[in-house]
């Protein structure tokens, strides 16, 4: 685990700034034919990619694409190399990822991409709010490419946390900082599930240690881009993430804490974990601690 | 027969009263400010501006053509006029042919196992066949469905709006229902898409195949109608007051309402969703029974159906909310215009008859995920097992209901 960790701060510090791994619309509308470029839509929302997407971009769908359809777990390897021959990309492609509600599901995309050895994966920053905002064209073609046949060239499972690496560094046995990207009211254990969204866990709060950075603050709140690198770096170290220590980024079920993990990773260069349990498995975990300044039990006090 | 005057195929002979078409002006205008205003995509988003225009679009043709499904099935069973169902009939023609050319670009491979996003694709069980019968009794004693019931406000009904307060009220019924008829039935009930079992061009020329068949089947029993002299529409002489009239003043042809709302349901389905029109009537009821402590907080698996959605989103008006404004204003434009606006007097058990129909079509439409405009017409569009399924029923439940309704009113 050691070495692989070495290994990958290496590889971060001499390939990833923020340039990279982030790219202007207007990026993406120069390279909207390049051969070597591949646009791909990760929405949340159904029906979105087929009333108009950037042209030449093909459709992930998160829900069967990029998880398993049937255990709680990221894509298989198999599944995974299945899509990306379907879209005709090879190990080389660079992939730009973009979506609707602020690049959510683009970002955990982006982390999947990276989980399975992908170097060359980039977010069209402000995603497709900012695209549609800037009157850009849309289409509504569907796009199919020459299949390849895509092979992983590595998993680089150091970029997920299970539940054993979180409670390691609750106890204290690893030294890692947790981030929960949740609500100031989900931390504090008022709610357990933002307004709207079904109450999946049994108990309110939040991870002992964990501080609160709501994935907010990451962006612009004008156009949903990241904020500049500089700004990012302040937002963190505010709380005492400067990247001198590992971090494990969590939300409710992974999606949201994938954008933060992205700005910590692709932005900030840090050393960092998403944790796709996220509170949803550690708030329903027999024998776990929890912080719950609100002191509610169930629901109720 | 208190409803002949409403209902007749005959146009408006006199025209309209100046009356009228200063009040149609009005509603022309505001019905011109509300596209402005929902075009601000920052208020609803950037649909709502082409969701207003075509709702406006949808309730006119509705108006111009009277495409009500009861009307036009009386109009059937009571006088061997079957030419408003070949209009129906031409809605599903065209409306099929334009969501196939979507369908097939959106899910190139039928079979692959996904349906078109957004499509009215239903669960087809026994609790389908209870909302047709259901939303059939209820349009025959009404009077109307519930699109009907929205374009005729356009035409000064005072029973619509008691019909409507009726759906809202059997839409709360139906969610009572909901959980049980859940587990009952709905959460095995298969979810059948034509192409995926038959493949796009089968799934067409079954559907064709059908459409012909009842076609050839009503021309058979169709009774001409003798031919109005001068009035045949593209009759001459050819001036522009015969083109107003044709356009503003007359019926028009069902046939060509038809082709009109095969059309729309079309682009709507392109640029925004299937046409439906109880979504909004829906979530307000939903909305309402869960914070009355009626309606239980959580529908099991409803949100998770594709069809008329009553989930309560994030602004207080949906886009379907947004497409039923436009419908009525649009009704009264087309109403007020061709001089068809009347306020009648009703006795009270009318009223209690438009009430008892109305929980009816919104017990209906609740537990079949719409109504004969987002279970129906957008069903069969689609190619969804659940649209023919549907349509058969209610047209039983009609055929059943209205000598209930004839034995009501002769009490």
């Amino acid at each position: 685990m050691k070495k692989t960790i070495i290994a990958f701060t290496a590889a971060a510090v001499s390939t990833l700034s923020a340039s990279d791994a982030l790219v202007p619309t207007d990026w993406v509308a120069e390279n909207l034919r390049n051969p070597e470029v591949r646009v791909i839509e990760v929405s949340v929302e159904d029906g979105v990619y087929q009333r108009g997407h950037v042209p030449g971009a093909v459709n992930a769908r998160w829900h069967t694409d990029l998880v398993d359809p049937v255990n709680r777990d990221i894509v298989s390897k198999e599944n995974f190399e299945k899509l990306l021959s379907g879209f005709g990309v090879t190990p080389d492609t660079t992939v730009v990822l973009y979506g609707d509600h602020n690049n959510w599901f683009a970002a955990w995309g982006a982390w999947i991409f990276d989980y399975y050895g992908h170097d060359n994966v980039k977010l069209m920053d402000g995603g497709r709010d900012k695209w549609e905002a800037e009157r850009r064209p849309l289409s509504t073609s569907p796009q199919r490419h020459r299949r390849t046949e895509y092979t992983v060239q590595e998993t680089r499972p150091h970029l997920r946390a299970l539940l054993p690496d979180v409670l390691a560094a609750v106890k204290g046995e690893t030294d890692a900082h947790l981030v929960d990207i949740r609500s100031r009211d989900e931390f504090t254990g008022k709610v357990v599930a933002p307004a709207g969204i079904q109450e999946l866990a049994i108990r309110a709060g939040h991870v002992p240690g964990a501080v609160n950075v709501p994935w907010g603050e990451a962006v612009n709140p004008r156009d949903g881009t990241f904020k500049s690198k500089d700004e990012l770096r302040e937002v963190y170290a505010a709380v005492g993430i400067d990247g001198s220590k590992p971090v494990i980024a969590y939300c409710r079920i992974g999606e949201r804490s994938s954008h933060t993990w992205f700005a910590l990773r692709h932005i900030l260069g840090y050393e960092v974990k998403n944790y796709d349990g996220s509170w949803t498995e550690y708030g329903n975990s027999v024998g776990v601690p929890i912080n719950n300044p609100s002191g509610t039990v169930w629901t109720g006090k | 027969m208190v409803m002949k005057t409403e209902d007749t195929n005959e146009g408006a002979r006199g025209g309209p009263s100046r009356g009228s078409l200063a009040a149609a002006a009005v509603a022309a205008v505001l019905f011109a400010a509300g596209a402005v205003w929902f075009g601000d995509e920052d208020r609803f988003g950037s649909r709502a501006g082409i969701v207003f225009l075509l709702g406006g679009a949808f309730g006119y043709v509705l108006q111009r053509s009277r495409f009500c499904f009861l009307c036009i099935l009386r109009d059937f069973f009571e006088e061997r006029d079957a030419r408003g169902i070949l209009g129906i009939l031409a809605a599903l023609a065209v409306g099929l042919l334009g969501y196939l050319v979507l369908m097939s670009s959106w899910v190139y491979d039928p079979s692959a196992g996904h349906t078109p996003p957004g499509a009215h694709i239903g669960p087809v069980s026994w609790v389908l066949v209870l909302g047709g019968l259901v939303f059939g009794w209820g349009m025959a004693l009404s009077g109307s469905c519930i699109s009907a019931q929205l374009y005729r406000l356009g035409e000064g009904s005072v029973l619509s709006p008691v019909a409507l307060a009726g759906t809202a009220a059997g839409f709360v019924l139906g969610f009572l229902a909901w959980n049980t008829l859940y587990l009952r039935a709905l959460a095995t009930a298969p979810v059948v898409w034509l192409p995926e079992r038959w493949g796009y061009g089968g799934a067409l020329a079954v559907s064709f195949l059908v459409l012909g068949a009842a076609a050839v089947w009503l021309l058979t029993r169709l009774r001409p109608e003798p031919a109005e002299p001068g009035e045949a529409l593209g009759a001459p002489p050819y001036t522009l007051r015969t083109l107003l009239r044709a356009v503003f003043v007359r019926r028009w042809p069902a046939w060509a309402g038809g082709i009109f709302v095969g059309l729309i349901a079309a682009v709507a389905y392109y640029r925004a969703e299937p046409l439906g029109v109880t979504a909004q009537i829906g979530s307000w009821s939903r909305q309402a029974g869960t914070a009355a402590g009626v309606v239980p907080g959580r529908m099991e698996g409803l949100d998770g159906f594709a069809g008329c959605a009553t989930a309560v989103g994030a602004h207080w008006l949906s886009e379907n909310g947004i497409f039923i404004t436009g419908l009525v204003l649009a009704g009264f434009v087309g109403g007020l215009a061709s001089g068809r606006f009347r306020l009648q007097r009703k006795r009270p058990a009318e009223y209690a008859l438009a009430l008892l129909g109305g929980v009816f079509l919104g017990f209906g439409s609740m537990i079949s995920l719409g109504c004969t405009v987002g279970t129906l017409l957008s069903g069969i569009h689609a190619m969804a097992l659940s649209g023919w399924v549907f349509a058969a029923f209610v047209v039983l439940g009609v055929w059943t209901g209205l000598p209930l309704k004839r034995r009501f009113e002769s009490d």
